[in-house]
């Protein structure tokens, strides 16, 4: 046999595809060929292949010329995972006809591997193994052959046999159908924390039973979270804004099975391992980066390897940006993308990395540089002058802003709203029923459709299948004749009065909903029912 | 039969605030006015509405159940009944509604005339909006802060805002029901309703039990309106009862005030249509309102103004050369002297005086503006 063929995956962003790893060994002048449009860490896999396979007591054909195919040809490969398949193609299309094959060649059909050498032959864990394993389970493989430490991550793809192993020797051994010889564990390597904070637990202690007055910031927040709507909170520092925000990953009902595979493929592309015991992430994510963020940090990309921002890692959950016009401007003019199509396009020279990013935009700002300006406020003690304000403004319109579908202004809680007895602030935990039961008459509603929120359906179809009532629609019109509201605000005044439709179990947006959606978009009063909320009363 | 008895029995015969008999207790007395509905009673008429009514009469029975219950009867021969609602019987009737309550359920601790005696009754449409009960509550509190009390109605949306405001400033509010002191309406308000008659009063002109009706919330209008000393509405639409509450409180010459909305706020256009027509002052705080109420000269409100800055307390002169300096290129005393029309020995002068003053610098040659922020 001179000729082997192996079976890898190589991703572009988030997307797998199956590559050909061809190992031709010929007489000629003795080398090491490596072609079809390798990456350095690939170039640099000859090396470690080579002392992986002496190391572990196999042959490696010196005297012979060694030409490694990786195919298709044309698509740019990167990653250092391709180590295993390359280094068991070579033993296969190396081995002496004379004697018996290290590896039978048919061994190899239909099984994926997945992992990088190091020099005594040991398999290392390398990042985006489950989406690997996704795309070699979507390509038809068999079996998928992985570092043991990430054996659990690879598991979480359903029909797909997965082997976690040590070494190349235990491959071998297994591959060829013979006992596994003993190995010494590896060592997880890999970018997940090394200590754990009281941080990462602090945002699930947290409730809305906690959060006294702020009705109207309430009521916006749980029908963001019920429709998944793009959220911008405004008000002076201290009002409560974050507060409010960090209390909505508590709201969002949990993740279908589906769903928390592509977001536990989102964090394996970037870099975290998933605990073995930890099954997957069926609590939506919530990612709060600071406002000193680079773009690469939120939106993807980075040296080397393209991976994916805190955008893409809070999909089917939050994006949290506090303090929002401090983001650099590039940042927020590229989440246009994400909150129109639900994924992000990272171009770079010639690749092109696609990870998917839907996920609910929550924006907070405070209403002057100074932080003190309120409108609704005439006592407010803000410093800054009319121009800065001005200026300060004109950064929070464009074209973000105008995709955000609720705009609300938070006051400050007055001393009397805390005292008053008769306040019964919701837990979270009666809220997040409410906002179930919404996505719940939301799913049966888009059955058989590619929608599941109120926020993902496009106008047109919303207008044409699923219109409001007369006289809501009468409402939404009259906005948009004044000039109060764009046709785009308007298609977003009819989502989110099937939102609170949805909360309220009505079966279609009457003017009593519409009414509401229109004062949640435009950010001014709603309308005083959304205080008393029907749980509440006794 | 004694006057208080018979004030018992009326209030089960005869409708509340029904003008025609209350202003014939006020004439008579209640025992006159009982005997005669007695002696008339196979008269056809009016009086047999009310003749309907009373063959299970039991007023001291009646008088036996509430007290047990902690509702107590309070009639105007009572030290603990207001004065002000005696000015009713001055006021013209809204039809047929009108007069002297002929008593009032109570509930609660406080005594009805010392609860009351400094009271502005806040009220509004059920259909507010966020912006209407975040005011209410907000001048609510200010005001029991200030020692007044809050009337209102307990009503859904601004009513229910104004009590809770008081509440939450630990002040006194006082209810005044359409319905039996003891029930609860609307259903959702037993909290608040609880809380109430915890720390102020429930008042109803209604005997127990009795359930509300629609002309029973016009008459309980004008007790809220009679029993403050003033009329605060926020948030009514063109057909709003709390309208007819501002109504009776401008029968009884007392201040009514609209606060206002936007002006194209639906909620709103009732209050804006009082404020138009002249009917009632705008109120944007509670200080404006202590103004209107407070005995005279109380508590004044002094015009708001913008506090004046350094700039204005500059001379006419000083401002206009103060105009003609430059802002970004710094100009000599000449340009300044031909801008401003003011002659070159008087610009230095004065130049000199707004450099002290931080108005403008020097870079030797000429003069420019200090810009405002950047010192």
């Amino acid at each position: 046999m001179s000729v082997a063929t192996a079976r890898t995956i190589t991703l572009e962003g988030a997307t797998g595809h199956l590559v050909d790893v061809q190992v031709d060994v010929a007489p000629g002048v003795v080398k090491t060929a490596l072609v079809g449009r390798p990456d350095a860490s690939i170039t640099e896999a000859r090396d470690r292949c080579r002392a992986a396979i002496l190391n572990s007591r196999f042959d490696w054909p010196t005297t012979r010329r060694v030409t490694v195919l990786l195919s298709p040809a044309d698509l740019p490969k990167r990653g250092s995972h391709f180590d295993l398949a390359i280094a068991v193609a070579v033993l296969v299309a190396g081995a002496d006809p004379r004697k018996p094959p290290v590896v039978p060649a048919d061994a190899l059909e239909g099984v994926v591997l997945i992992g990088e050498l190091t020099l005594d032959g040991r398999l290392r864990s390398v990042p985006g193994v489950l989406p690997m394993a996704m795309a070699a389970a979507a390509r038809g493989a068999r079996a998928v052959v992985v570092p043991e430490p990430q054996a659990a991550e690879a598991m979480l793809v359903p029909g797909l046999t997965v082997l976690g192993l040590r070494s190349l020797a235990q491959v071998v051994a297994c591959l060829s159908g013979n006992e596994i010889p003993d190995a010494p564990p590896v060592a997880l390597t890999g970018s997940g924390p090394v200590l754990t904070w009281r941080g990462e637990q602090r945002l699930a202690d947290l409730d809305l039973a906690d959060v006294h007055g702020m009705g109207d910031p309430r009521f916006a927040l749980e029908v963001a979270a019920a429709g998944a709507h793009h959220l911008l909170l405004s008000g002076p520092k201290g009002a409560g804004k974050t507060t409010l925000a960090e209390r909505l990953p508590g709201l969002l009902p949990d993740l279908t099975v589906e769903e928390a595979l592509e977001l536990a493929a989102i964090g394996s592309l970037a870099g975290s391992v998933l605990a073995p015991d930890a099954g997957l992430p069926f609590r939506p994510p919530f990612r709060a980066p600071h406002h000193s963020a680079t773009r690469a940090s939120v939106l993807g990309g980075g040296t080397g390897r393209v991976r994916p921002g805190e955008v893409s890692r809070a999909h089917r959950g939050a994006l949290f940006l506090d303090e929002f016009p401090f983001f650099g401007a590039d940042i927020i003019e590229a989440l246009r993308q994400p909150l129109e199509s639900g994924e992000i396009t990272i171009a770079r020279g010639e690749e092109v990395a696609t990870f998917p990013a839907h996920t609910m935009v929550v924006l907070a700002c405070n209403p002057c540089p100074c932080g003190d300006y309120h409108p609704a406020d005439r006592d407010h003690r803000c410093t800054c002058t009319e121009v800065r304000r001005r200026d300060y403004r004109r950064k929070l319109s464009g074209p973000i802003v105008d995709r955000i579908d609720i705009v609300r202004n938070v006051e400050p809680v007055r001393p009397y709203e805390l005292l008053d007895p008769t306040a019964r602030p919701e837990p979270t935990a009666v809220v997040r029923a409410r906002v179930a039961r919404a996505r719940d008459r939301q799913a049966v509603r888009y059955e058989g459709t590619p929608w599941r929120v109120n926020a993902d359906v496009p106008g047109p179809v919303l207008r044409e299948r699923w219109p409001l009532t007369d006289e809501g629609q009468r409402l939404v019109d009259a906005r948009v004749l004044d000039g109060a509201l764009t046709r785009r605000g308007g298609t977003r005044v009819h989502r989110l009065a099937w939102t609170v439709a949805d909360l309220g179990g009505v079966d279609r947006p009457t003017a009593r909903e519409t009414e509401a959606a229109l004062g949640l978009r435009t950010g001014e009063p709603l309308p005083a029912w959304v205080l008393d909320r029907p749980e509440l009363a006794s | 039969m004694s006057d208080r008895t018979a004030r018992v029995a009326l209030t089960r015969l005869a409708e509340p605030g029904y003008a025609r008999v209350t202003s014939l207790v006020t004439e008579l007395g209640a025992e006159a006015v009982l005997r005669l509905l007695e002696e008339q009673r196979r008269v056809q008429g009016v009086y047999s509405d009310a003749a309907a009514r009373m063959f299970d009469l039991d007023p001291d029975r009646e008088l036996r159940d509430a007290a047990a219950r902690g509702i107590r009867f309070v009639t105007p021969s009572d030290d603990e009944w207001p004065p002000a609602l005696d000015a009713l019987a001055l006021a013209d009737p809204n039809g047929d509604v009108g007069g002297v309550p002929i008593g009032l359920w109570v509930r609660g601790e406080l005594r009805l005339d010392e609860a009351t005696a400094r009271a502005v009754a806040i009220v509004g449409s059920r259909t507010s909006t966020t912006y209407g009960v975040g005011v209410a509550s907000g001048m609510a509190a200010e005001l029991v802060q200030a020692g007044y009390c809050v009337v209102s109605g307990a009503a859904i949306g601004i009513d229910a805002a104004a009590h809770r405001g008081a509440l939450g400033a630990r002040g006194t509010t006082v209810a005044v029901l359409a319905c039996g002191v003891d029930r609860v309406y609307p259903a959702q308000h037993r909290d608040l309703l609880k809380y109430v008659v915890e720390t102020g009063l429930i008042v109803s002109e209604l005997p127990p039990g009795c359930s509300p009706t629609r002309p029973r919330f016009l008459a309980r209008n004008r007790v809220i309106a009679a029993l403050a000393q003033g009329t605060v509405v926020v948030e009514a639409a063109i057909r709003s009862g709390a309208l007819s509450t501002s109504t009776w409180a401008g029968r009884l010459s007392r201040p009514v005030m609209g606060v206002p909305g936007a002006v194209t706020s639906a909620p709103s256009e009732g209050v804006h249509e009082l404020l138009r027509s002249g009917e009632g002052t705008l109120v944007t705080r509670a200080s404006d309102v202590l103004e209107l109420v407070a005995p005279a000269g109380e508590a004044m409100v002094s015009p708001r103004r913008a506090t004046p800055t350094a700039r204005d307390r500059l001379t006419s002169r000083d401002k206009q050369i103060l105009d003609a300096v430059p802002v970004v290129d710094a100009a000599p005393v000449p340009s300044i002297a031909r801008t401003s029309g003011i002659s070159a020995v008087e610009v230095t002068d004065a130049l000199r005086r707004l450099q002290r003053g931080g108005f403008v610098e020097s870079n030797g040659v000429g003069w420019r503006v200090v810009r405002a922020g950047s010192a």
